[in-house]
Formats: structure tokens, C-alpha cells, sequence
């Protein structure tokens, strides 16, 4: 791609960030009262050059250790997500019986708002970090697992008759053949778990009362605040990290199935 | 069953695949029907029919992929190689690997890739070879396991003619090399005259066999041989007889 294909492919989202931009401002001085506080800083929303207007260092740490919080508390939940999602797949591509026995289950804890989740496991396990870490695998892990179903179902049938007749074993197929022909479709449910794994981190804070405080709750300790600078700094900070997530997994695809796999 | 034999038989060979008197259904719908046919060590036998009359069903039962509901499969030698109509390889390992995948000679693959001229793309991944050379990839996969019968499955059907007709010449090189017995479904005519040693003829489903020719052309055949009357006239006896029973 040489650099006028770049600036041509880079041209639609800055138009897009450009309106993002300009809306932002015009909401903020179309407000009544966003300017009342005399002091020229914005109650409701600041406008974009005044975002980091009353961040004081103690704001900034307490972002800062927000974000490590939930950062890491998504970063183990989509690790397990990972793991228990393709040994789901894994496991209904083995047995149908398996497969009808926990499918409606799936598809019910997949329906069901994690918000409504958080508060009975956090009394049930209690305010700790492994509780933070349910609460993100519950919601993260079921794009893995159907995905994972998928990718193992759409070997074909040659390739499976190949296999059968060089006599390979169960392991070796799974390893050598499923797997490996699964993994666009495994990594294309794990861009979807890397954007829930923040979702779930950041949301089950929410219930989270006690030790140091995620994305989700200082959130909402910042919108009691009278400036509304630091609440939009954080929700732009928990913006980022689904990005930076997205953007690993996406890495990681690029890295591991872009060279073979044509999409 | 129409015999029509185009020149004396051969002495009685040993035999790599025998079928007795198969039959298959799948439920209610009987699939073949009496099918008895041998293949010997070296010869290529080409099966013809019209679609849907059980031709691929032969050829897995033949593989042992189906357990067929009547009759009698014996394979002389577990080493059976398969080519399937799609290339079926891959696409996460590239063409070294994949030639690779069922050898234990790496010497074997090498002799194959380099005959085949797939060894100067060794190292590209499936999706950047034509279809020509990903058909040319599975028969050398196939063949790198020195398997003593080859079962084929219509393995030039999606292939552009001049591609085709390279490739029966390859196949045709190959075999002279390597040896094996071959069982080929195919829905070409000309393709089984020109590859062949005998050509079965199938009816519609339920398949059974309707007629059987022994290709009168000696090896090594080449591409002029196609043009020649003996051959067209032999290419229309089966086609007459395909007709009859469609």
C-alpha cells in the first residue's frame, strides 16, 4: 500500500473523529448552564480542550490505578474466556448429546444482563478480584465458545476423510486439523469477548464496594462531582482500553491466521 | 451386463481391489446394486456414469469410509491414498508442508514436488496457487505416501482443458514412476479413455455396472493421441453405451 492508498484509506475516519469533534463542541456551548459555575469550567459536558481542566495528580493517580484495576481484572477474564469458551466448543463438537445438554444453558446466561448477575455473585463469592473475573468471563466467554462450535463444524468433509484414512488420532485431528481450520472463526469471537471482557470488568464494578475502586466505580463516584471533566476522562480511559484490547486480539489474529487465511 | 471387451484381456493379475457384488443404501434409497469389479496392481480403472448414480459412494466404500450394505471390499494393502474433487488441503501450512503430510520420505516429497513443479513454490500457502496447482499439490500429497492403490474422485473435474490435459500427462508420469493401482471416477469420457487400462460404465441409481472396455492404447500415451480416429471412435462406444443406460 503505498502512502496516497494510506492517506485515502485514513481520510473517512478522521472526517468521522472531525463531526465526532465538532458535535462535541456544539453540544457543549448549546447547554444552559454548562458555563454556570463562574469559573469558566463546564458543569454538564466540557468541551473537548477542557477535558483536562481540574485533574489534579491525586484524580490522575486514582485513574491510573482504575484502570490497572479493571485492565487486569478483563485481561484474566478474557484469558479464562479464552480457555473455558474453546473447551466448550471443543466439547460440543465432540457430542451432540453434550452439545443439546448445554447449548440452551449457554444461551441463557448469554441472555441474561450481567448487571442483574453482579450484585448475586458478589454476595455470593464476595468483593474480590475472582469475583470481578466472573463477572467478566460470564459475559465474555460465549462468543468464544459458539464461535469455537463453528469453526470445528465447518471442517469439510475431505479434510475430515483425509484424516480418517492416514489414521490419525482423535488428539491429532483436533490438533492438527480442527483447530488450526477453527481459528479464524475463534478469533473472530475473541475480538467480540476482548470488547465485552472491558464491558464486564468495567460494569461489575459498579457492585464493587469495598478495595480499590475500577473504571465502573469511580465513574460514578466522579458524576457526583460538581466538575465534569474527570467523569468524561474516565470514560474515555475505559473507551481506550476496549480499543487496546480489540486491537491485541486483532494483532494477534493478523499475526497468527492473516498470512494463510484470504477474508 | 453389456461386456464389451475392445481387445483380448490381459492374464489374470493380482489384484490390489476387490469388490463383490456391493450394494449401499442410505435409508430407504438404494445408492449401488450388485457392483463386482477388480483392480490390479498398475492398471488404472476409470468408472463413468451419470451424476447421482453412486460413483462417489463406490469410491468411499472402496476407501473404507462406508461400511457398504451388501457385498464385499478387500484391499490387499492398507495403503490407500485418496484424491478428493476438491484439493482439500491445508491452508494454514504451506506447500512443502502439506506435500508432507502423510510421507514418511522426505526424499519421496522432494522427487514429487520437483516432478510435479511445485517445488519452486514450496514455500507459498494454498490460496496463492492457481487451481491446477492445488489439484497438482493433493495428488503429490496422495502420492508422497506411496500408497499401492489410489483412489481418484472426478480429481480434474473443476479444472480449466489445457490444465486437464497437463495433468493426465503428470498423473499418466507419475503412475509409469510410482506404480500404483488407481480407481478413477470421472464424468469425461475422453479423460478415461486416455488414462485408463478399462472403463466401467455405470447406470443411473441405483449404480450398477452396465458395461466394461479395455482401452486398446498402449503406454506412454501422449496428447496427439486424443485427435487420432481410433481414440474418438473408442470414446463413442462408451458414450453410446452411458447413453443407453442413463
Amino acid at each position: 500500500m503505498n502512502l496516497s492508498q494510506r492517506t485515502r484509506k485514513l481520510w473517512p475516519p478522521l472526517a468521522v473523529f472531525g463531526a465526532i469533534v465538532g458535535g462535541w463542541y456544539a453540544l457543549a456551548y448549546s447547554l444552559d448552564n454548562n458555563f454556570a459555575s463562574g469559573d469558566g469550567s463546564a458543569l454538564i459536558i466540557p468541551p473537548p480542550h477542557q477535558l483536562f481542566v481540574g485533574l489534579n495528580e491525586t484524580t490522575v493517580d486514582r485513574i491510573v490505578s482504575a484502570t490497572f484495576i479493571s485492565a487486569s481484572t478483563a485481561l484474566v477474564g478474557l484469558l479464562i474466556s479464552v480457555v473455558i469458551g474453546m473447551l466448550f466448543g471443543i466439547v460440543m463438537n465432540m457430542s451432540r448429546a453434550l452439545e443439546s445438554a448445554l447449548w440452551p444453558w449457554l444461551i441463557g446466561l448469554q441472555v441474561t444482563p450481567i448487571i442483574v448477575l453482579t450484585p448475586i455473585i458478589v454476595r455470593v463469592v464476595g468483593p474480590t478480584f475472582g469475583a470481578r473475573v466472573l463477572v467478566t468471563v460470564l459475559i465474555a466467554f460465549f462468543p468464544i465458545a459458539s464461535n469455537t462450535l463453528f469453526g470445528l463444524r465447518s471442517v469439510s468433509r475431505p479434510l475430515h476423510d483425509l484424516f480418517t484414512l492416514a489414521e490419525f488420532s482423535q488428539r491429532q485431528r483436533l490438533v492438527q486439523l480442527e483447530l488450526p481450520a477453527a481459528s479464524p472463526a475463534i478469533f473472530a469471537g475473541m475480538r467480540v469477548s476482548a470488547g465485552l471482557a472491558v464491558i464486564g470488568a468495567v460494569v461489575g464494578d459498579f457492585f464493587f464496594t469495598r478495595g480499590t475502586p475500577g473504571l465502573g466505580r469511580l465513574i460514578t463516584y466522579f458524576f457526583q462531582d460538581t466538575r465534569s471533566g474527570p467523569m468524561f476522562v474516565t470514560a474515555l480511559v475505559a473507551a481506550f482500553l476496549g480499543l487496546g484490547f480489540f486491537i491485541a486480539v486483532e494483532s494477534l489474529r493478523r499475526l497468527i491466521v492473516s498470512p494463510w487465511h484470504q477474508t | 451386463m453389456a461386456v464389451s471387451a475392445l481387445t483380448a484381456a490381459r492374464p489374470a493379475p493380482h489384484h490390489q481391489l476387490q469388490v463383490e457384488h456391493l450394494g449401499h443404501h442410505f435409508d430407504a434409497n438404494a445408492v449401488l446394486s450388485d457392483i463386482s469389479l477388480n483392480v490390479a496392481d498398475n492398471e488404472i480403472v476409470a468408472i463413468v456414469g451419470p451424476s447421482g448414480c453412486g460413483k462417489t459412494t463406490l469410491l468411499r466404500t472402496c476407501a473404507g469410509l462406508l461400511q457398504p450394505t451388501a457385498g464385499v471390499v478387500r484391499r490387499i494393502d492398507h495403503s490407500v491414498g485418496f484424491v478428493f474433487q476438491e484439493p482439500a488441503l491445508l491452508a494454514w501450512r504451506r506447500v512443502a508442508h502439506n506435500a508432507a503430510l502423510l510421507s514418511a520420505s522426505e526424499t519421496l516429497v522432494e522427487r514429487l514436488l520437483v516432478i510435479s513443479g511445485l517445488s519452486e513454490h514450496r514455500n507459498k500457502w494454498p490460496y496463492q496457487l492457481s487451481g491446477g496447482m492445488k489439484m497438482r499439490l493433493s495428488l503429490v500429497r496422495t502420492l508422497a505416501a506411496a500408497p499401492s492403490l489410489v483412489l481418484l474422485d472426478e480429481p480434474f473435474g473443476a479444472l480449466d482443458q489445457i490444465t486437464r490435459h497437463r495433468l493426465h500427462d503428470e498423473f499418466a508420469r507419475l503412475h509409469t514412476e510410482q506404480g500404483f493401482a488407481a480407481l478413477m471416477v470421472t464424468h469425461a469420457i475422453d479423460e478415461a479413455v486416455y488414462l485408463a487400462d478399462r472403463v466401467v460404465v455405470m447406470s443411473h441409481a441405483p449404480g450398477r455396472i452396465v458395461g466394461e472396455f479395455a482401452v486398446p492404447f498402449a503406454r506412454t500415451r501422449t496428447n496427439s493421441l486424443r485427435y487420432s480416429s481410433e481414440f474418438g471412435e473408442v470414446c463413442g462406444l462408451i458414450a453410446q453405451c452411458l447413453e443407453a443406460y442413463a
